[in-house]
């Protein structure tokens, strides 16, 4: 076979698979500076849809509720996450993979069950009204199972025999957690953060049946849909796209500058 | 022993259907440098990390300085540790590495630079202090575990295959180094390692262990000359092995029929007339002799060690016979050549497992 006609072909296949990928995201930022966002053609640039969006107070609120959960859950799942890994791994027993099954199970129910289940069971058995606490950890129990699999994933590459090391050499557990387990994985925990706040901030299902009329951002946005797609909600996508590309940039350029190190 | 500074009671570890320790019973004294010496497998890290406390023991119990310390976890122990594949902290630099177990001590900043200086000197790292592990070869490596292990001046060092990593020349001086640390610092080390001219130059006592059991434990010459079980014999220097019948047994003596040649040797435990059994005799306890020669062959070829030079003696039924002696013997290939050995240098065990 012809080898530069092999190289073209991977082009076009790497094309395809990002314009697959980015396609409908870069249209709905397009849209969102289209005065006609029902028929965007030709093109003509406003930027009336995102001043329309940050004046409605509605949104500020909604914002910071699920900024609220999402690192209300990032915390609680990377916490739980960390501490079920290490049971798994560094303490392991022939019980070890019961335990893993256990707490990857909530990655098989539908996060609709647990978003009712959750609110019946604060409701009915602890007398609590929904409330964002209550959403925050009915969102930890889904995301925990998450946040578990990216630190299991990590951990699983780590040689444990560092912290034996560690305590032979008069490091207390919490002081060889400190000096030498966390400093080598903590980029398993800041992933592991990273997937929960997502998942939490983005979720609609679980927080919608806790919340009752507080809004979060998806609730906001799938009651605004009933009404049909307004035009701040392709400006409400467009910033949250351009957020989390900033992210990764910084990510990114912290990486390539060395102050973060993944081994 | 008076001055018993590690004891081992019958110690037991099971993993899985896998015996790793058992029922091992072990006393070190307070400052010898004592050798575990055994095959690949035979449970000897097993047996550190039970006295270092990172693994307990099934059965049995652990003593250090008289308390007993079986449920104590490691770092109440004030042991050091050299492991066999270094496990350095890899985002901490050589001289993190080496001030760690200071650090954990609480030294003050001027003690632990005092230290350093002292240990860096010792294993020879000066200069590489900054240097990370990922940044050093496998004998740097090996030199930092060494330092980390030492420098806190434990009150009993382990050391698993220390100088595994080493090319010979480093070996060879660590090895007389470690002796030297071992008496300034006055404290045992027990010393892993499955390479017995290591074992048998270093330690004072040593034990050989097999599948979890110490076969025989004490004086390093004893071990050698006086191997208690056809294990250690077969194990320790290059022996000659000679399976044949037993013809009579006396005075602790066995007569051994092989291939219609007969010669005695010192005979073990159940021994008896008619019965198989297997005889080991040093290369090196093999004599060439001119007259009155035990056996007769030909010189095949001379294989020469540099000190030494192994000369492969092919007898006139087909055997093969390897006998060490000084390299400047001037026998030529082909050569008829006699050898001998005196009858305490065979020992003769029961045949197992073939009848
Ligand atoms: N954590 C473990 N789980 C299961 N089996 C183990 C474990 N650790 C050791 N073993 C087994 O116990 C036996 C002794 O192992 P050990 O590591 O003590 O051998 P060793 O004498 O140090 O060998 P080497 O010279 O190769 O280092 C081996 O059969 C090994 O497979
Ligand atoms: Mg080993």
């Amino acid at each position: 076979m012809n080898h530069r006609s092999g190289f073209g072909v991977q082009v076009l296949l790497l094309a395809a698979l990002y314009l697959f990928l980015y396609g409908p995201i870069l249209y709905v930022i397009y849209v969102s500076f289209q005065i006609d966002s029902i028929w965007p053609f030709p093109p003509t640039l406003t930027l009336e849809h995102h001043t329309d969006l940050w004046q409605r107070r509605d949104y500020h609120a909604a914002l910071w509720n699920s900024v609220t959960i999402g690192f209300g859950t990032g915390l609680i799942a990377t916490l739980f996450a960390t501490l079920a890994a290490m049971a798994i791994l560094k303490y392991r027993s022939p019980g070890s993979g019961l335990v893993a099954g256990l707490f990857l199970a909530p990655l098989f129910i539908a996060p609709i069950l647990i978003g009712i289940s959750s609110l019946m069971f604060s409701r009915t058995v602890l007398g609590m009204p929904g409330s964002i606490f209550g959403a925050t950890l009915a969102n930890s129990t889904y995301a925990t199972a998450f946040a578990l699999l990216v630190v299991l994933a990590q951990f699983a590459r780590y040689d444990w025999r560092l912290d034996d090391a560690a305590m032979v050499f008069g490091a207390r557990p919490w002081r060889t957690f400190w000096e030498i387990t966390l400093p080598i994985t903590w980029p398993a925990m800041l992933g592991a953060f990273i997937v929960s706040f997502l998942l939490a901030f983005n979720n609609l299902e679980i927080s919608f049946y806790n919340l009752g009329a507080t809004p979060t951002l998806p609730t906001l946005a799938w009651g605004a849909l009933r009404h049909g797609i307004s035009a701040e909600l392709y400006a409400l996508a467009a910033i949250i796209n351009f957020a989390v590309f900033a992210l990764f940039t910084v990510l990114y350029l912290l990486l390539r500058l060395g102050t973060i190190r993944i081994d | 022993m008076s001055d018993c500074m590690l004891r081992l009671q019958s110690v037991t570890k099971r993993f899985g259907t896998t015996m790793a320790a058992e029922s091992v019973s072990l006393e070190v004294g307070q400052t010898e440098l004592f050798a575990l010496l055994g095959p690949s497998g035979s449970g000897k890290t097993t047996l550190l990390r039970i006295i270092a406390g990172l693994d307990a023991p099934d059965e049995g119990r652990v003593l250090i300085g008289g308390r007993d310390v079986t449920r104590l976890p490691p770092y109440r122990r004030g042991i050091g540790m050299v492991f066999q594949d270094f496990l350095l902290f890899p985002h901490k630099t050589v001289a993190e590495n080496i001030a760690f177990p200071l650090k954990m001590q609480g030294k003050s900043r001027a003690e632990t630079a005092d230290d350093l200086k002292w240990v860096s000197q010792l294993v020879r790292l000066t200069g590489l202090e900054e240097r990370y592990p990922h940044e050093l070869s496998g004998g740097q490596k090996q030199r930092v575990a060494l330092a980390r292990g030492l420098v806190s001046r434990p009150s009993l060092l382990l050391l698993d295959e220390p100088l595994a990593n080493l090319d010979r020349e480093l070996r060879k001086r660590m090895e007389v180094e470690i002796r030297r640390f071992q008496l300034e610092l006055g404290i045992p080390f027990i010393y892993v390692t499955h390479n017995q001219e290591e074992a048998l130059t270093m330690a004072s006592r040593m034990a050989v262990m097999r599948e979890g059991c110490l076969e025989q434990i004490g004086d390093k010459l004893a071990l050698y000359h006086r191997p208690a079980t056809a294990f250690v014999a077969a194990f320790l220097g290059s022996p000659n092995t000679f399976e044949g019948d037993v013809v009579g047994v006396e005075d602790g003596r066995a007569e051994i029929a092989w291939h219609g040649h007969r010669f005695w040797s010192r005979a073990h435990d159940g021994l008896a007339p008619g019965l198989r059994a297997v005889c080991y005799v040093k290369s090196e306890k093999i004599a060439f002799a001119s007259s009155g020669a035990a056996l007769a062959g030909r010189l095949r070829d001379t294989i020469f060690k540099g000190q030494y030079a192994d000369y492969l003696v092919c007898l006139d039924d087909g055997h093969e016979i390897t006998v060490s002696a000084a390299p400047d013997l001037c026998h030529r290939p082909g050569e008829a050549v006699g050898i001998t050995w005196a009858a305490d240098d065979g020992d003769a065990f029961p045949a197992v497992g073939k009848e």
